[in-house]
């Protein structure tokens, strides 16, 4: 399966190039981009590990692509990266765009778990297989 | 103007009260000199008086008809401030290019009503007077609504940001349809087309307007295969679904039942009608603040008195008072499908929806700047005849904080409901995506799509199997203030 | 980090389509780098060989553009550099048209200016060196870094100096980001010539060396006549021949700092000529107002054999 969270998931994975341009249209709107990796793809896992600070800073996209870069030295292959980019602008202070640059080789995906309660009722439970596994051994 | 405008309001008491029929603009329903307090409720009025009445003595009526006054004078108004309780017309403008027909500006004090009501405040202000006989024809245009009432309204329950948050999903318009035919699928099969369109990659299923509880399906029927459809789709996908499950119904008893329900098979999301009524509205928006729920609204019925430009009450106030009332989704128009929408006035539906402050913008049939004080932003809908084609122009025209939702495109797709859904998330994905990269949507939209549909077969069907289809009809309510084209290419 | 300056003369400029053949005095003209040397020209006084330095390098970059478009360049060329002269010798200001110059030519993507110091790249303990680094690198990316007296980065005399973490991770970047960040090394010529030889990894990552002269004395009158005309001043007679033989004692001064020497100088004349209208105790006219005497300069303590600087050197004097 492909795990389709993030703003792109339904296209070929992006390239280097691809992702730099929009890490630019993120930085050219003041948003502040982070690099966030987790190896848990639960949809409501929303606490992604941060790979430092977010970059509030950074002019151009060069400087996250370095980052990212340093990240997936680490991670890549066995985990998921994403950027996000966050707008602290009144009103919105929240993400504007998040989208997955790198995923494990191979993705189990999902058991749906169903718990029969009153009447025709149930109870569902989305476990990932990987996270059957301890963090950091699951991909 | 003439004469009539040196008319001093509020004539000397004695003669003001005595017994008998009086002039409404005499009675001190027409102030030229007033000037309007910011915390007044202000509205404009398109008003077409009848032959021989002249604007202002119909504007004057309206005004009085509309806060304190009656047909003829009464004693009793001695007894309270009435100066202050009166509304006051302070403006009367010709229509442009459009004889017989004027534009009435009438102020009211906040005081006129009651906190957080909208079924108050439309009784004071459509209330009795669009039956009226001295005029022919009248319609609310728009209303400026002073912060000071503004934050007597919780507002939407959960709004654009927080919905966003809870979705997961950012950057990008979420992407929805309705399950079709909209009627005679029983439980098992309707619960098959959202489990195909979720699965195939929309965000969101919904249930048309009248789907509610009918022979064919009842609504436990439909709540428990469609949640089990969202379920699973989740789980093959790993990412948030939900399906807009309606709840409309006879009662408010039934509806909370229905919502109740919705909330224990985990769904995110309900759905109410506009037909059910302004109260009924806001009692389900706050039986979704406090469960969090996110609600959506089909605007059903809203056609029958926003769409005709001479008489009725303007959709942009529709979605002021929903903003207020606080639904969190609207059906704002497409612009492009096969419903009623010129692209100015959606323009400044989008705006009211989703802007902090929106200021007056007569093109977009904006009559005052609004200020909306930090209430929760109303996530717009565009339904109705759209297309994976028309991606590049959707986006352009309606931005990226809006749902899209392709019923018969993406369930009439040939390949099927997954295809479908599929082509849709594939064209956005890439349009944004350019968008992004700062290419012109509207000159290489098409090529972007053809590009895109070269690693999507599901899109190069899509393409092709709608590509010549437009709704290319003009529109009736468009802007007064600017020459119109209309919608569609 | 002293700075970040951005430099309101970029636009961001379009792309044209490949030629047959390239026009190289239109391409100078369209990219717009005759303004900046022209800007360059009213900006700094003098500097010939500075000046004479960037046209060639910006010629060079010109060329390296058009083969590009060609065909004819493969790799990317080494855009490093290093800056070398004393003190208050236009090293930032030249940085700072390099940079646009660089952009124009397409070589930088933003063309922003990051000056730092060691402090700003070297931590204080352990594990700080790194990320402070490679947060000045981010933010110069797209633009042009400017190290102002890079020999401070390596200290060989105490062997865990964390300079050289930061070294490593330049290098790095420099050598491997040559699309994405250019570095200018600045400081005094014999220092970084040392600088140089310890580190011949830097040496060979840079391609232009600038070097900066002293200011002559009749330059340095001209730099002051053009602050005072920045700031709505003038001298009188008496004043200029005043501040002539001023320049003249003062170069031969240690703490020389060239076109900032001559800044601090006026700065002094000002705060005299204040003092001495406060205290003349008649009307001032404008006239009074904008014209510094030969008294407001010839009461520095440069005349009696002092160094005029702030704070004072040697107290005593």
């Amino acid at each position: 399966m492909r795990l389709t969270q993030g703003a792109f998931s339904f296209l070929p994975d992006l390239t280097d190039e691809q992702i730099g341009k929009q890490v630019q249209y993120c930085i050219d709107n003041g948003w502040a981009v982070n690099i966030e990796f987790t190896d848990d793809p639960h949809p409501r896992n929303t606490y992604w590990e941060l790979w430092g600070q977010p970059m509030f800073d950074v002019r151009d996209a060069a400087g996250v692509m370095f980052e990212l870069n340093e990240c997936r030295k680490t991670y890549k292959g066995r985990h998921y990266i994403r950027v996000s980019a966050f707008d602290s602008t009144h009103t919105w202070e929240s993400l504007r765009l998040s989208f997955i640059t790198d995923r494990p080789e191979e993705e189990p995906g999902f058991a749906l778990e169903r718990q029969e309660v009153d009447g025709r009722s149930i109870r569902y439970t989305t476990r990932a297989y990987a996270a059957n596994r301890p963090e950091g051994a699951r991909y | 103007m003439n004469a009539i405008d040196k008319t001093k309001p509020a004539e000397e008491k004695r003669s003001r009260y005595s017994a008998g029929v009086m002039e409404y603009r005499k009675m001190g329903y027409w102030q030229p000199d007033y000037e309007p307090k910011d915390t007044d409720v202000i509205a404009v009025f398109r008003i077409t008086p009848q032959d021989g009445v002249d604007e202002i003595e119909a504007s004057a009526a309206v005004a009085g008809e509309s806060s304190t006054a009656t047909w003829t004078v009464v004693w009793t108004d001695r007894l309270t401030a009435c100066d202050k309780y009166r509304a006051k017309c302070y403006r009367v403008d010709p229509v442009p290019n459009s004889p017989g027909s004027w534009f009435a500006y009438i102020a009211y004090d906040l005081d006129l009503f009651e906190p957080g009501s909208i079924a108050n405040l439309s009784a004071s202000i459509i209330g009795n007077v669009f039956g009226f006989k001295p005029l022919k024809a009248l319609r609310l245009e728009d209303m400026r609504l002073p912060v000071a009432y503004v934050k007597t309204f919780d507002g939407p329950a959960t709004g654009i940001v927080v919905e966003r948050e809870r979705l997961d999903k950012f950057g990008r318009p979420l992407l929805g349809a309705t399950v079709k035919p909209k009627l005679g699928l029983s439980g098992r099969n309707y619960g098959r087309v959202v489990y195909e369109a979720l699965k195939g990659g929309l965000d969101f299923t919904k249930d048309d307007e009248n789907i509610n509880s009918q022979p064919f399906m009842h609504w436990r029927e439909r709540f428990l295969y469609c949640m089990e459809a969202v379920n699973k789709a989740q789980a093959s996908t790993g990412e948030i679904k939900g399906t807009y499950l309606n709840v409309t119904a006879a009662t408010m008893e039934d509806m909370y039942e229905r919502a109740d329900f919705a909330k224990s098979l985990g769904s995110s999301i309900i759905m109410i009608d506009l037909v059910i009524g302004y109260t009924a509205i806001q009692s389900m928006a706050k039986w979704a603040r406090r469960n969090d729920m996110i609600l959506h609204l089909h605007r059903a019925g809203h056609s029958t008195y926003t769409r005709q430009k001479s008489h009725g009450v303007s959709f942009r106030v529709i979605t002021k008072w929903m903003r207020l009332a606080g639904v969190d989704h609207i059906h704002a128009g497409t612009v492009v499908g096969k419903l009623e929408g010129d692209p100015h006035t959606t323009k400044g539906y989008y705006d009211l929806c989703r802007e902090d402050f929106v200021p007056q913008n007569l093109a977009h049939g904006i009559f005052f700047d609004q200020p909306w004080a930090s209430t929760r932003k109303l996530m717009p809908v565009a339904s109705g005849g759209i297309h994976a084609g028309q991606m590049h122009q959707l986006i352009d025209l309606l931005g990226e904080d809006v749902v899209l939702q392709f019923g018969g495109g993406t369930i009439g797709h040939p390949m099927g409901i997954q295809a479908g859904a599929t082509a849709n998330r594939v064209a956005l994905e890439a349009m944004i995506l350019a968008r992004n990269e700062g290419r012109d949507l509207l000159g290489e939209g098409p090529e972007i799509l053809k590009a895109a549909a070269r690693h999507c077969l599901p899109l190069k069907q899509a393409l092709e199997t709608w590509k010549d289809v437009t709704f290319n009809y003009s529109s009736t309510d468009t802007p007064d203030f600017v020459p119109q084209a209309t919608a569609a290419e | 980090m002293d700075a970040v300056i951005d430099d309101p003369n970029i636009v961001p400029d379009a792309k044209a389509p490949v030629p047959g053949a390239i026009d190289l005095r239109a391409e100078f003209s369209s990219s717009g780098l005759a303004e900046v040397f022209d800007q360059l020209d009213r900006e700094l006084v003098g500097l010939v060989p500075v000046k004479q330095r960037l046209r060639e390098i910006g010629a060079l970059l010109l060329v390296d553009s058009a083969r590009k478009r060609f065909g004819l360049e493969a790799v990317s060329p080494t855009l490093h550099m290093s800056f070398t002269g004393n003190p208050g010798t236009g090293k930032t200001t030249v940085a700072l048209r390099m940079a646009e110059i660089l952009h124009r030519l397409g070589y930088v993507r933003k063309g922003h200016l990051v000056t730092v110091t060691r402090d700003d790249l070297v931590g204080q303990y352990i594990g700080h060196t790194a990320p402070k680094t490679k947060e000045i690198l981010k933010k110069a990316m797209g633009g042009v870094l400017f190290i102002d007296e890079a020999y401070y980065l390596y200290r060989p005399e105490n062997e865990r100096d964390y300079g050289q973490e930061a070294i490593e991770i330049l290098l790095q970047v420099m050598e491997n980001q040559r699309d994405d960040l250019v570095v200018i090394l600045a400081g005094y010529a014999d220092r970084m010539e040392r600088f140089f030889t310890a580190n011949p990894g830097f040496r060979s990552r840079v391609a232009h060396h600038v070097d900066f002269p002293d200011y002559s004395a009749g330059e340095l009158d001209a730099i002051g006549g053009r602050i005072l005309e920045t700031m709505n001043y003038r001298m009188d007679a008496g004043a200029q021949e005043a501040f002539r033989r001023y320049i003249d004692l003062r170069m031969l001064q240690p703490h020389f700092a060239n076109g900032r020497s001559i800044r601090n100088a006026l700065d002094r004349a000002r705060l005299r000529q204040a003092n001495r209208l406060f205290n003349a105790e008649r009307p001032v006219t404008a006239d009074d107002l904008v014209t510094l005497t030969a008294e407001d300069v010839l009461a520095s303590r440069v005349f009696s054999g002092g160094i005029d600087s702030y704070p004072p050197l040697h107290p005593s004097n």
